[in-house]
Order: structure tokens, then C-alpha cells, then sequence
């Protein structure tokens, strides 16, 4: 089965947006009380996953393979399949916050940025895990309205 | 920062998003009456009786549930039609609309005056409701 051009279950991406949600948060809080170079550790490791996600393209995110291999299984089939592009944006857009954070927090007295940029990336993965909010459409339109994407680019396909 | 301090704040961050996530839920998909600019658009042919006009780009995961509610909607009422525009390439549509997201949709009437104006994805009864009361004035 063609699975990759058909689509993707979209329950996929919001199981991950959970477990990333729970690790920026957990990012947070670690800075907070102090524990900068865990924190550190954390959005280090949260960034990888994000890179991979955003590369690789989330059929292949770690822990949308998880979702498919052992938490599908046990579901329903979803109600409609959906195209792996929207969500391996949002990959890149969370590769792109936590990327500036980790990068910014490392100049002196710009160490706030690590849990800035945590605390951002935490609200988008949260909206998409609790509430279905797609990133890409509102960011997209964004870059593409301010000629990052589209006018003579044959677009992000990938 | 105390342990309690830390835990308030995580909890703040926590009602914040779920505040943000409220105001969202609560806003997409509403049906906004207004009387707008006549739709000019080589793309968008003014036909029948009115028109769905649905922006939307490459990287919307819930354009093409809307491009099929649309659609279906289209396809059962006399005299509407559904478009799709594609706005990766149309910047200077998004521009002159002011489409902040996708999807957006525009109902247009008979003349291609905009009368409702939708921003995320459309649930099909407020459509059909509003469809309804362009058609009958």
C-alpha cells in the first residue's frame, strides 16, 4: 500500500505534539529552577527530533512510528487520511524556534531565550495537540505573503 | 525560583495556551455577514447565482476537507459554485483580500460582490445557512 501518497492519520502528528509539548514544558520548568544545562540537554534533544521530523518528513518522525506501530492498532481508522506536507512544516517551524533559542541563549545575557523560545514552541505544539490548530496556515500564508515562498518557487514540495 | 513558583509558572503557560486555544476554537469557521469590493479575478468565473470562493495553499491541512464540504455543497444547490484559488503564487491576491489564513472563504453573489466572509474551515449547515439568505435577498 502506497500509504505515503495517500496520507497520513492525522491523529499521528497531534500524539507527538504531546510528547513534544510535555518536553518543552518540562524545558521550562528545568530552567526555571535553575538547571540551565539540562534544560539545555532537553531543547537539544527536542531540536534533533524536530530536524528529523522536518527532513526525514513526518511519516518518518520517531514518534509518529510509534503512534502507527503500537497506538493505531488499538484505534478506530481515523475519518479521513491527510497530506504529510502541513505537518512536516510545523516540524520546521519548531526546528526554526528552538534552533534561535538554543543558538541566542548561548550570548551572554541572553540565556532567557532558551525558555522563551521553549515557552513559544510549547503553545503551538499545544494548540495543535489539545485544539487541531495547523501551523502552516497561518505561517505560510505569512512567509509566502512576504515573498519567502511561492511567486516564481515551484513551492515547498517535497 | 522556589519549586512552587516554577510550578505556578508551567501552570500559567499551561491556561495561556488553552486561553489562546479557546479564543481560536470559538472564532474559525464563524460566518461573518458583510457587504465587501466586487471580486475581479481572471481565476474566479462570476456565474449562477453566487460563488465559493476558497483560498488556499500548499501547506493547509484542513483546505482539502473544506474543498470537499464546498464542494458537495456546490454540487447540490442550483446555481453555486465552488473555487478553489491556490494562493502560494498569489501573494498580491492574499494582499488585496487581507487573508491572514487558510482556508478563507468568500461568498460571493450573482455579481461577485462579497456577503460573508469565513476564516478556517467552514462547517457546511452555517454555510448552507448563509448561502440560504444571499439567495433569497
Amino acid at each position: 500500500m502506497a500509504e505515503a501518497s495517500k496520507g497520513i492519520d492525522p491523529r499521528g502528528p497531534r500524539f507527538g505534539a504531546v510528547i513534544t509539548g510535555v518536553l518543552l514544558l518540562i524545558t521550562v520548568g528545568l530552567w526555571l529552577d535553575g538547571l540551565i544545562i539540562a534544560a539545555f540537554a532537553v531543547l537539544v534533544y527536542i531540536t534533533l527530533v524536530f530536524g528529523w521530523g522536518a527532513f526525514a518528513g513526518v511519516q518518518r518522525h520517531p514518534y509518529g512510528l510509534f503512534f502507527k506501530r503500537v497506538i493505531r492498532p488499538r484505534l478506530k481508522p481515523p475519518a479521513e487520511l491527510e497530506d504529510p506536507t502541513p505537518p512536516t512544516f510545523a516540524q520546521g517551524i519548531g526546528l526554526v524556534i528552538s534552533l534561535a533559542g538554543l543558538a541566542i541563549s548561548l550570548v551572554p545575557g541572553l540565556g532567557l531565550a532558551l525558555p522563551i523560545a521553549a515557552a513559544l514552541a510549547f503553545v503551538a505544539a499545544f494548540l495543535n495537540s489539545v485544539f487541531g490548530y495547523c501551523v502552516g496556515c497561518q505561517i505560510y500564508l505569512l512567509l509566502v505573503r512576504v515573498g519567502v515562498f511561492g511567486r516564481h518557487r515551484a513551492g515547498l514540495e517535497a | 525560583m522556589t519549586p512552587l513558583a516554577v510550578a505556578a509558572t508551567l501552570l500559567g503557560l499551561v491556561a495561556l495556551a488553552t486561553v489562546l486555544g479557546t479564543a481560536w476554537k470559538v472564532s474559525t469557521g464563524r460566518v461573518r455577514r458583510l457587504t465587501g469590493d466586487v471580486v475581479r479575478l481572471p481565476e474566479v468565473p462570476i456565474e449562477g447565482r453566487a460563488t465559493l470562493l476558497q483560498f488556499s495553499t500548499q501547506l493547509c491541512a484542513p483546505c482539502a476537507p473544506t474543498r470537499r464540504v464546498l464542494g458537495q455543497i456546490a454540487a447540490s444547490t442550483d446555481g453555486v459554485n465552488h473555487v478553489d484559488l491556490d494562493l502560494t503564487h498569489r501573494p498580491d491576491v492574499a494582499a488585496r483580500f487581507n487573508v491572514l489564513q487558510t482556508p478563507t472563504t468568500l461568498i460571493l453573489d450573482r455579481t461577485g460582490a462579497i456577503r460573508a466572509r469565513i476564516g478556517g474551515a467552514p462547517r457546511q449547515a452555517d454555510v448552507r445557512a448563509a448561502l440560504a439568505s444571499i439567495l433569497a435577498a
